[in-house]
């Protein structure tokens, strides 16, 4: 032990004495350059050596992040991204907000989303009375209905149950919602960023309600928050004892006052609007609640004037995020190898299969799947593509582990029409132009 | 039909395993079903991982997916402690009145439907005071600083079917009398999240009087009556409501199958649309019809842009004491006119009432005046932070 210390020691005492020496050196050279002939004026490493036009003059000039102190570790306790990064950002539209900013969706930037984790202040918020801000010592969670023993716990209590982590995406089931009639938004951001996905850590309903006994005639249960909208949606009881979560943390801290904090309920692959956020009851009841979100909204309303009710998860869907209209091909030469790749995901099982078409749907290829390959959860693919500098049209198609396809925009809207608002899952296209210009585009027949 | 395509998928996988065998012993077992290999794609990587592929039941979930168990300690590719999980100590059991304080759900067959009445007549009162700044006169809707608030009437049932596509510019209206199912939403829904900006500050009969009123704009008669002003809606003749499109759901949720119905519906992807995958001449020798952006919408706040340049931290002047309760308390009604209310930063507006003096405007906005409810709504704020949040208006305003 005082050996690895001595040694510690040593080795910065070591790098020190590099550094002042490093320094003289550098201001040695510094005032060698003065006197170089060289057509680059700035401080440079290699005077008094003559430099090139040519010489990228990030390489060949001390940047200034290189010749001075950085922040001290005492700075920003709650670390926040480089400010070059500030356009990476959640987005609003007034088109998606009804009335005022209180009762509306913020959009995940999907086109600068690396891997399958979402950031947490990057995660969309949609809320539907303003963002509640709920103080945890205040805060309870209450069980009851058809149960033997109702429950009540405070925060402290429910996060002494045992817990687990799963990776989940939630998306809002109008994600895609405003283009069912034809493409608006020449935007991945707001074409498809109603969803996000996180690592959730919460108990599994089941091991919580165990002890307090359903009652046999239970087949529904109640999820309400505790905010100003008081949201409640009504939940089958089989997917309360299957996957079905009460968590407090997403990515490892706890959950952000735009999820829910300190608990929303997380359903697996089901509607956003079903994972409650502010949790503040479950009740168990025999009947389904009939909520003012299951219908008035989050029904889709099919062409026979009937509406589906009830309709919890997400159909597996897919978009391909590079090359996307933020992110175009613009920069590219004919004969670049570029990957292409996107995100796809299915409530209702595991991605199995990701098609790619370059062609409007005509001809398929199937991509590779990419890193970590979950349920219910973004999965990557990846397809390495020879630019070729002609225009394409770029499609992807999912396929999941429960037999669903995603389908064309013709087969999507032969059964529900148009005017279904949500749950619109038919394959995306890009349409590449020959300068490397991507764009919005449907595919009919 | 569902059941080939299953099967489809299922041999295509088969095939797919094959091939990767195949070409790790280097045989010679490819077949015409393999997928396309192109120049660039050299190698065909294309498997779910063992513990992935074998988790998967077969069964399907209440929502027409794949279930998975846990077999061997994990789920799909989750390690889980298999330990028992019963017996818990923690919590506690609530009081009876705790129980009925939160639940106030009211349920189509009257669970938790209060005792009380209320008069068209009054809900129309109610609703010009609390709700028509937002919904505007007999819920024909209003604007908000951003958009549209719901439209709450004027929907005729027959609309359901209309569909916009060709020169179809007419769409279905989903109102309340329209479209919902059950009136004991319409009860809830205004009881417990209205209104907007201070929800659960209507009596039972005032609810009752409000619901009336919207039921009324809605032309649903009860037993046979039409809600005139006179009309008073009580408990007995709330339970008679059957409105105009109950039966307009499916699949039917009710009743000891309603689970068993659902989970049979969502079973079937043809019920809510399949694709089918086709990998070669799959719109048979047609040109894809390629549709574009007509009017693109492009308003983004912040305005789009993936630049990486270094954004100079903003110029951050002094708070004013009152900013965040406004933007908390105030913004709602006051961040512009649309709700009659005075903007903050509007001086005109300001001056008007600023006529009577400072203490005047104070009292009125924490006692409540018109449309203006107390404190804005937000009983917990102090008169201290209510005073300092009408300063931050009116300073605005200078």
């Amino acid at each position: 032990m005082n050996k690895m210390t001595k040694t510690s020691e040593q080795h910065l005492a070591s790098n020190a004495d590099e550094s002042v020496e490093l320094i003289s050196r550098r201001n040695f050279f510094r005032k060698a350059a003065v006197y170089s002939a060289s057509a680059v004026a700035a401080t440079s490493i290699l005077s008094p050596v003559k430099l090139n036009a040519a010489d990228d003059p990030a390489i060949v000039h001390e940047a200034e992040w290189g010749i001075k102190l950085g922040d001290p570790v005492t700075k920003n306790r709650y670390g926040v991204p480089s400010p070059y990064e500030h356009n990476n950002t959640r987005r609003t539209t007034s088109l998606l907000a009804s009335g005022d900013d209180y009762a509306s969706i913020s959009m995940c930037p999907i086109h600068e989303q690396e891997g399958i984790i979402t950031p947490n202040g990057l995660f969309f918020n949609r809320v539907h009375g303003g963002v509640a801000h709920v103080d945890p010592k205040g805060y309870r969670l209450m069980i009851h209905g058809l149960v033997e023993k109702p429950l009540v716990l405070t925060l402290d209590e429910l996060k002494r149950y045992p817990s687990v982590s799963r990776v989940h995406f939630v998306e809002c089931p109008a994600n895609g919602g405003p283009e069912w009639r034809g493409p608006q938004f020449n935007s991945i951001q707001f074409a498809k960023g109603m969803m996000s996905q996180a690592e959730w850590t919460g108990v599994m309903i089941k091991d919580l309600i165990a002890d307090l006994g359903l009652k046999p005639e239970a087949k529904w249960m109640l999820a309400e928050g505790c905010d100003n909208s008081e949201m409640g949606r009504t939940v089958p009881v089989e997917k309360v004892l299957d996957d079905a979560m009460i968590v407090w943390a997403q990515n490892g801290e706890a959950l952000r006052p735009e999820q829910g904090y300190p608990v929303r309920l997380m359903l697996p692959g089901w509607e956003g609007n079903l994972q409650v956020k502010w949790l503040k009851r479950l009740e168990f009841s025999k009947e389904p609640f009939y909520a003012k979100e299951e219908t008035a909204k989050y029904t889709v309303l099919t062409p026979s004037g009937k509406a589906i009710q009830h309709f919890y998860p997400l159909e597996v869907n897919s978009i391909i995020t590079s090359p996307c209209p933020e992110k175009p091909w613009t920069d590219l030469k004919k004969g670049d190898l570029v990957e292409i790749q996107g995100l796809a995901w299915s409530g209702q099982g595991t991605i199995k299969t990701v098609d790619i078409s370059f062609d409007g749907g005509d001809n398929w290829v199937e991509a590779s799947l990419k890193g970590l390959i979950l349920p219910k959860a973004w999965t990557r693919f990846s397809y390495m593509y020879r630019y070729e500098g002609k225009p394409l049209l770029l499609s992807s198609r999912a396929i999941d582990d429960s037999g669903h396809i995603q389908p064309t925009i013709d087969q999507e809207t032969a059964v529900v029409g148009v005017e279904a608002v949500y749950h619109r899952n038919s394959i995306c296209t890009w349409e590449v132009t020959d300068k490397g210009v991507v764009n919005n585009v449907h595919i009919r027949s | 039909m569902f059941t080939l395509d299953r099967k489809k998928i299922i041999s295509s996988a088969l095939v797919a395993s094959v091939i990767l065998l195949g070409t790790a012993c280097n045989a010679s077992t490819e077949t015409e079903k393999a997928p396309a290999k192109t120049e660039t794609k050299t190698e065909v990587v294309k498997t779910v991982p063992e513990t992935q592929a074998t988790a998967a039941t077969g069964d399907k979930g209440i929502d027409g997916g794949a279930v998975y168990t846990i077999k061997d300690g994990m789920y799909t590719s989750y390690a889980v402690n298999e330990q028992a999980k019963k017996d818990f100590t923690f919590g506690r059991t609530p009081s009876k009145t705790e129980e009925a304080a939160w639940d106030i759900d009211v349920m189509p067959d009257g669970t938790g439907l209060p005792e009380g009445s209320g008069s068209v007549e009054d809900g129309d009162e109610i609703y010009e005071e609390q709700c028509a700044m937002c919904h505007g006169d007999f819920g024909s809707g209003g604007k908000g600083s951003r958009s549209t608030y719901p439209t709450l009437s004027g929907g005729e049932h027959d609309s359901l079917t209309y569909q916009r596509v060709g020169d179809n510019t007419d769409g279905p209206k989903r109102v309340i009398g329209s479209y919902w199912p059950q009136a004991s939403t319409l009860f809830w829904y205004v009881q417990s999240g209205m209104p907007f900006n201070h929800p659960k500050s209507l009596s039972d009969d005032e609810t009752y009087a409000v619901v009336a009123y919207l039921l009324s704009i809605n032309e649903i008669e009860i037993d046979g009556e039409e809600m005139d002003d006179e009309y008073v809606l009580d408990r007995e003749k709330f339970m008679k409501i059957k409105m105009p499109n109950e039966d307009g759901f499916i699949p039917v949720i009710d009743g000891p199958d309603g689970p068993a119905n659902v989970k049979k519906f969502l079973a079937d992807p043809n019920n809510y649309g399949n694709g089918t995958r086709c990998m070669k001449d799959c719109l048979e020798g047609e040109k894809p019809n390629i549709v574009r952006i007509k009017t693109e919408i492009n308003a983004f706040e912040p305005p789009m842009s993936v630049e990486r340049s270094f954004k100079e931290a903003e110029a951050s002047g002094p708070i004013h004491p009152g900013q965040k309760v406004y933007e908390s308390s105030c913004a709602a009604c006051h961040a512009t006119d649309a709700m009659g209310a005075p903007p903050s930063g509007d001086k005109a507006a300001w001056d008007t009432k600023l006529e009577k003096g400072i203490d005047v405007v104070y009292a009125n906005g924490i006692n409540g005046i018109n449309a203006m409810p107390p404190k804005g709504g937000n009983m917990t704020l102090t008169d201290d932070q209510f005073k300092a949040a009408v300063d931050f208006m009116i300073d605005s305003a200078k």
